[in-house]
C-alpha cells in the first residue's frame, strides 16, 4: 500500500490549450488524500470541483501533471486498465443518479458486479446485501423511474457500494434532494467512512461541506484553502 | 462479463423497443425469405429434373441423322433408315453397349372399348399437377425396355422377332395400363390401333409412383415394334436412334465408337450425325439453373445488403439515444471491448431473430410456391436453413462494426453529460 491513497503532484486540465478560449479548469492543483479520510470539496460552479472528480475519479485524463492512486501513475495506464480501476477501486455517486432506466433496480446495482465478473449468484447475494443496507431490497423488482428521487439516489448508493470500493467519489449526491432526504445521504456517507471507506464529496454548499472532518476549498481550479476540523457526528 | 450476461443484455434492450426492433427485423427477414425461397425452388427444379431423368435411367446416348436430299420437285426426301445396321453394331460392342433403340413417336389413336387416346385430353389440378393425359405412343425395339430403364411387369417384352415378324403387337406402361383397363390384366387384350388390332402381350412396372402428375409424363405410354411404322404411319425425315452405354466408364468410347461407325455409313454431303450423351445434356441443364438460381439469388441478396444498411442506421441511432448509458457504463468499470460487444451482439441478435423469422416465412414460401411451380412439396434443405441463419448473424456483426466501434470510442466524461 502506498503513502497515500491519493496524490497530485501540480496537476492541470487545460481545454482548447493555446487558444482565446483556453479555459484552465484545474490551474496547479497539488493534493493528497489518505486511506480513510471523509474529503469535502467545496467551490462555485465552474471552479474546476467537477473537473477535479472527473481526474480523481480516473473518468478523466489530467493535460498536465502527476496523479498516483495508490503509488500507481494513472498517466501510465491503457483505457482497460482505467476502466478496471473504477470498477475495482471507486464507487460513483452521481447528482443526477444516472442509473439506467432499462434496467431494474436489482440489475442496477448489479451493474459493476458484472463488469467485474463475478458469478450471477454471489452478484445477487452482494446486490441484495447493498440494497438492504439504503433499505430498498423490496422494491428491487422496480425501475428507477417508478422511484422517487432520494429513492433513486438511494439505488445509486447501493450501486457504488455494491463491491465494497475503497473509494466513494460522490458528486452533489444531495443536489437535486430536498433537504430532509439530503441529510440522510449525508449520514450515510458518514456511516460508510466510519466503516472504513474514503469518501470524497464535491459539492458547492458550505453547510454541507462544513459537516465533513476536512473541507477542500477551489476556485478558479486552484486550491484555496484546505481545512481539518473536528466534527461531531451522532 | 461473460457471453450469457451479454446476451441477456442484448435481448432486453431488444425487448425494450418493440416496434422499432420489428421494423428493423422486417428488412432483414424480407431479403432472407426472398434467398431461401429462391434456393430452395430452383433445387426442387433440379431434384424434379433429376428425378425424371433416374426414372429414364442414366448413360443414354441420342444418334441423330439429319438428311437433306431432294427429289427432282424440290421436295425433301426420307432419310434412309439406318436402323439395321446400328442395331447390328450396337450388338457387336455388346462389352459397351447394353441396348439400342428407335425413338420415335406415333400419332395413332389407339381404342379400346369406349377408351380412346382421340378424347383423352391433358388435365391439370389447381396447382398444375397433370392429373390426365392421353398415352403417348412410340416405336421401340426389343431393346427399348433396356434402353429406358423399363422391366417386364406381366407378360412378356418386345422381341427382336415381333419387329422382323411385323407382328401388331405392343406392350403397356404402367399408367397406360390404368389408364386403359383399371385393375384388370390387360395381357392378351387388344387394342384398336387406326383401325387395326394390336394385341398386348406385356405390361412395365411402374418407374415413377404411379397416378402421380410424374406418372403420367413417365408411365403412361404404349410401345409397337419401331416395323409397325408400315401400317401406323410416322415421320421419318429425322431418324433417332436412343443407345444405352453400360455404364459411366463406358459412356464415353461407346459415344467415340458409334460415331465413327455410323459417320462411315452416312453420305455427309447430304446429311449429318449428331452423337451426344444425355448426361451432358443434363449436367448442361443443371448448370444453367445454378445460374439462374444465382443470378435471382444475388437480387435478392441486394435487399439484404440495403436491410444490413438499414440495420447499421438503426444501430447509429440507439448508440446516439443511449450515450449517457454508455457513459454511465464506462464510469462503473466497462471497457471499450465489453462497450463494443454489447453492441455487436445486439445488432447481431437484431439480424439473427430477422434471420429466424425469415427462415420461417421462407419455408413457408418455398412449400407453399415449390406446389404451384414445380407441383412438389420442398423444405429448404437444412444448408439453406443454416447458411441462411449464419448469412443474417454475419450481417449483424459486418453492419454493426461500425456503430459498436462509435459507441466504444465515446469518453466517459462527455458520454456522461449527454442528455
Amino acid at each position: 500500500m502506498a503513502e497515500h491513497l491519493i496524490e497530485l503532484r501540480d496537476v492541470y486540465k487545460i481545454y482548447s490549450e493555446g487558444l482565446e478560449s483556453e479555459v484552465r479548469a484545474l490551474d496547479g492543483i497539488s493534493l493528497t488524500i489518505d486511506h480513510g479520510e471523509f474529503v469535502a470539496v467545496v467551490g462555485q460552479s465552474g471552479c474546476g470541483k467537477s473537473t477535479l472528480m472527473n481526474v480523481l475519479g480516473c473518468l478523466d485524463i489530467p493535460t498536465r501533471g502527476t496523479y498516483l492512486l495508490d503509488g500507481t501513475d494513472v498517466q501510465d495506464l491503457s483505457d482497460g486498465q482505467l476502466s478496471h480501476i473504477r470498477n475495482q477501486e471507486i464507487g460513483f455517486i452521481f447528482q443526477q443518479y444516472n442509473l439506467i432506466q432499462t434496467l431494474t433496480v436489482q440489475e442496477n446495482v448489479e451493474l459493476p458486479l458484472i463488469y467485474r465478473g463475478i458469478d450471477p449468484i454471489d452478484r445477487k447475494e452482494l446486490a441484495l446485501e447493498a440494497l438492504n443496507r439504503v433499505g430498498l431490497a423490496d422494491r428491487r423488482k422496480h425501475y428507477p423511474t417508478q422511484m422517487s428521487g432520494g429513492q433513486q439516489q438511494r439505488v445509486a448508493i447501493a450501486r457504488a457500494i455494491s463491491a465494497h470500493p475503497p473509494v466513494i467519489m460522490a458528486d452533489e449526491p444531495t443536489g437535486a434532494l430536498d433537504s430532509r432526504t439530503g441529510q440522510q445521504v449525508l449520514k450515510f456517507l458518514q456511516q460508510l467512512n466510519r466503516e472504513g471507506s474514503t469518501i470524497i464529496l464535491i459539492t458547492h454548499d458550505n453547510g454541507i461541506a462544513a459537516t465533513a472532518p476536512r473541507m477542500v476549498r477551489l476556485s478558479d481550479g486552484r486550491i484555496v484553502s484546505d481545512q481539518r476540523q473536528e466534527v461531531d457526528w451522532q | 462479463m461473460n457471453i450469457g450476461q451479454a446476451f441477456k443484455m442484448a435481448w432486453k434492450s431488444i425487448w425494450g423497443k418493440k416496434g422499432r426492433s420489428a421494423l428493423t427485423i422486417l428488412s432483414i427477414f424480407i431479403g432472407i425469405a426472398a434467398v431461401m425461397t429462391i434456393v430452395s425452388i430452383m433445387e426442387g427444379m433440379k431434384a424434379k429434373s433429376m428425378e425424371q431423368f433416374e426414372a429414364m435411367g442414366t448413360n443414354r446416348i441420342t444418334v441423330r441423322v439429319y438428311s437433306w436430299s431432294y427429289d427432282e420437285q424440290g421436295n425433301p426426301l426420307p432419310a434412309p433408315d439406318y436402323f439395321d445396321k446400328l442395331y447390328q453394331f450396337c450388338n457387336s460392342i455388346q462389352d459397351l453397349v447394353i441396348g439400342v433403340t428407335p425413338t420415335a413417336s406415333c400419332s395413332a389413336t389407339a381404342t379400346y372399348g369406349t377408351k380412346s387416346t382421340a378424347n383423352m385430353e391433358w388435365q391439370y389440378d389447381d396447382n398444375w399437377n397433370v392429373i390426365s393425359s392421353p398415352p403417348q405412343q412410340y416405336y421401340g425395339s426389343d431393346q427399348y425396355s433396356a434402353c429406358n430403364n423399363l422391366t417386364v411387369g406381366s407378360g412378356r417384352d418386345l422381341a427382336w422377332l415381333d419387329c422382323k415378324g411385323y407382328k401388331q403387337v405392343c406392350v403397356l406402361g404402367a399408367q397406360a395400363a390404368k389408364v386403359f383397363f383399371g385393375s384388370a390384366d390387360p395381357v392378351g387384350k387388344e387394342l384398336l390401333v387406326n383401325g387395326n388390332a394390336f394385341r398386348i402381350i406385356g405390361v412395365y412396372n411402374a418407374r415413377v409412383e404411379p397416378d402421380s402428375s410424374n406418372a403420367y409424363q413417365m408411365d403412361n405410354f404404349i410401345v409397337y415394334p419401331y416395323t409397325a411404322s408400315r401400317i401406323l404411319g410416322g415421320d421419318n425425315s429425322n431418324q433417332e436412334y436412343l443407345v444405352k452405354a453400360r455404364d459411366n466408364e463406358t459412356l464415353s468410347q461407346a459415344i467415340t465408337e458409334i460415331g465413327t461407325y455410323i459417320k462411315g455409313q452416312v453420305d455427309l454431303s447430304t446429311g449429318s450425325v449428331n452423337v451426344y450423351s444425355e448426361s451432358q445434356w443434363q449436367q448442361d441443364s443443371n448448370e444453367y439453373m445454378t445460374m439462374i438460381s444465382l443470378v435471382l439469388g444475388g437480387i435478392a441478396a441486394i435487399s439484404l445488403v440495403v436491410g444490413g444498411i438499414g440495420i447499421m442506421n438503426i444501430m447509429l441511432v440507439t448508440v446516439t439515444e443511449r450515450t449517457r448509458e454508455i457513459g454511465i457504463r464506462r464510469a462503473i468499470g466497462a471497457t471499450r471491448a465489453s462497450i463494443v460487444s454489447q453492441f455487436l451482439i445486439e445488432a447481431a441478435m437484431l439480424c439473427g431473430l430477422g434471420g429466424i423469422v425469415g427462415i420461417l416465412v421462407g419455408t413457408v414460401c418455398s412449400v407453399v410456391l415449390s406446389q404451384r411451380i414445380v407441383q412438389m412439396t420442398i423444405y429448404p434443405a437444412l444448408w439453406v436453413t443454416l447458411a441462411a441463419f449464419g448469412l443474417s448473424v454475419l450481417l449483424g456483426v459486418i453492419f454493426g462494426i461500425y456503430p459498436a466501434a462509435k459507441a466504444s470510442k465515446l469518453q466517459p466524461v462527455e458520454a456522461l453529460r449527454a442528455e
